[in-house]
């Protein structure tokens, strides 16, 4: 059996431009979200969100272009493939290159051939889609050709192919919030299959437009209907008063790798992808189910050959919706039962959710733990809903973890789960 | 030709204003196919004026666009 680790990791989110930033704010429970100025007074409308705190694409670049980890030629090869590109395939371009870098494929590098690029997430360009569709409307001869190649998410994998200079398979992988989930799972089997040696595994932001911003806000499981004020207390996971997830801007990478490729460029592998699982709930709405949560837990333990007791820590899906969080605590009791008492937390609630590229922010956070040693904060937990799992509360708690599961759930009954286990 | 140097400008902000010429081509300066149809339209909005896309054909340098542009301005 091929076994498959992480030798890279990359990631820019509401709270972090880069992984050592990511470490520092998962630790002190740092929070991304915030009030959109424009919304706030009108309670009809969604007012909250964790966006970037800035956005500096060249700047990114110039800063980069001293690291000796990245070809010379790399910055500027971005500049010109993404200089005009939406800030989600920046974003892409960003992550990924971080990966490459402390994946150390500038330096040790695998044939161009056998690294491939999966991106996670569908529709990640609704804003870019508004605009478009209003310049269409005023003056259609005057739209941007340049977003017959932008609209599609693919432009994401092909940007990224160009910069790197990678040659082997590439496509996108959806299953709404558990995309990222759904994204790592292929890439291990394309690793088993030996369709390739390492993949580049890209969770893209979801570019959310002001309709689909609204839509999910309509639906009712968004944050900010309850209270217009204290933003930083409106995403509550596991909290008896949640009120429902806050959209958060993010990105992250996974350099994922046979363990036999990464040995043999003497890369250190940072965490090992030991068992996952996809399944569907046969159900086309927002209703998560028990069952369908349990099982994916359960398959994706079996295949790591791991016992429930075994498991040290789970990074929740938990997006701090009223039926979301208690279905997915029933779904971890069952699954744990009498068998162990895992540390719980949610990233969501720093982060925000990261939608397409939920699965990826976290894969990356549960790693970071993994490797320091610590469970991050479970921020605004006052009231925690029942669970057999050990919740953190507002501080991180030193914890030496050796197996960690990582859930993502999505509308229309996506449901996987992700076996992490340490290196050694 | 000021309307085409800053369509061309925008997409190229570091090169030099002067290269954009009468006898040189868009990928003379470094236009992929895409920056080429970006900067027609970013210079037919910049002017107001449209151009349907089968008139760009036989266009071979940019004096030859400001001419067609023109002709329609």
């Amino acid at each position: 059996m091929t076994v498959v680790v992480v030798t890279g990791t990359g990631v820019v989110c509401s709270i972090a431009a880069d992984l050592v930033e990511f470490a520092t704010a998962l630790r002190a429970g740092n929070c991304g979200i915030n009030s959109r100025p424009d919304m706030v007074s009108d309670p009809m409308r969604p007012w909250l969100a964790a966006d970037l705190p800035e956005w500096n694409f060249a700047r990114r670049l110039t800063e980069s272009a001293s690291s000796s980890a990245l070809h010379p030629a790399v910055p500027e090869i971005a500049r010109r493939a993404a200089g005009r590109a939406p800030v989600g395939v920046q974003m892409s371009v960003v992550v990924a290159m971080q990966a490459w870098a402390q994946a150390r494929l500038a330096v040790h590098p695998v044939d161009p051939e056998r690294v491939a690029v999966i991106v996670a997430g569908h529709n990640l360009n609704g804003s870019s889609a508004a605009i478009a569709a209003e310049r269409h409307a005023r003056s259609p001869v005057h739209l941007s050709p340049r977003y017959a190649l932008q609209f599609m998410d693919t432009d994401h994998v092909a940007t990224v192919s160009e910069v790197l200079g990678v040659r082997g398979e590439g496509c996108t992988v959806g299953g709404a919030s558990a995309s990222g989930n759904v994204a790592i799972v292929h890439a291990c089997r394309m690793i088993a299959a030996d369709a390739a040696d390492a993949c580049l595994v890209i969770g893209a932001m979801s570019d959310l437009s002001a309709a689909e911003r609204q839509a999910f806000y309509n639906l009712g499981v968004m944050a900010g209907a309850v209270s217009r004020s204290d933003p930083l207390r409106r995403c509550r996971p596991f909290d008896v008063k949640r009120e429902g997830f806050v959209p958060g801007a993010g990105a992250a990478c996974l350099v994922l790798e046979s363990a036999a490729s990464a040995a043999r460029r003497g890369v250190e592998a940072l965490a090992r992808i030991a068992g996952s699982a996809i399944g569907l709930d046969g159900n086309s709405l927002a209703d998560p189910t028990v069952a369908g949560e349990v099982s994916v837990m359960r398959r994706a333990l079996a295949r790591a050959r791991l016992r429930p007791g075994q498991v040290d820590y789970v990074n929740a899906h938990a997006t701090a919706s009223v039926l979301g969080d208690v279905v997915e605590l029933a779904a971890l009791d069952e699954v744990f039962g009498a068998d162990g008492r895992p540390w719980l937390n949610s990233t969501k609630g720093l982060t925000g959710h990261c939608l397409s590229a939920a699965g990826l922010v976290e894969a990356v956070a549960t790693v970071v733990q993994l490797r320091e040693g610590f469970v991050h904060p479970n921020r605004n937990l006052e009231e925690p809903l029942a669970s057999r799992c050990r919740l953190t509360g507002s501080s991180a708690v030193p914890a030496r973890l050796r197996v960690a599961v990582s859930n993502g759930f999505g509308f229309g009954g996506f449901n996987s789960s992700v076996v992490f286990t340490d290196a050694a | 030709m000021a309307a085409i140097r800053r369509s061309v400008l925008d997409i190229f902000p570091d090169l030099d204003p002067a290269l954009v010429t009468e006898d040189r081509s868009l990928q003379e300066l470094g236009c992929n196919s895409v920056d080429r149809v970006d900067v027609v339209a970013m210079t037919m909005e910049d002017l107001g004026v449209s151009v349907a896309a089968s008139d760009f054909r036989g266009v071979r340098n940019i004096g030859a666009l400001a001419t067609l542009l023109r002709r329609h301005a």
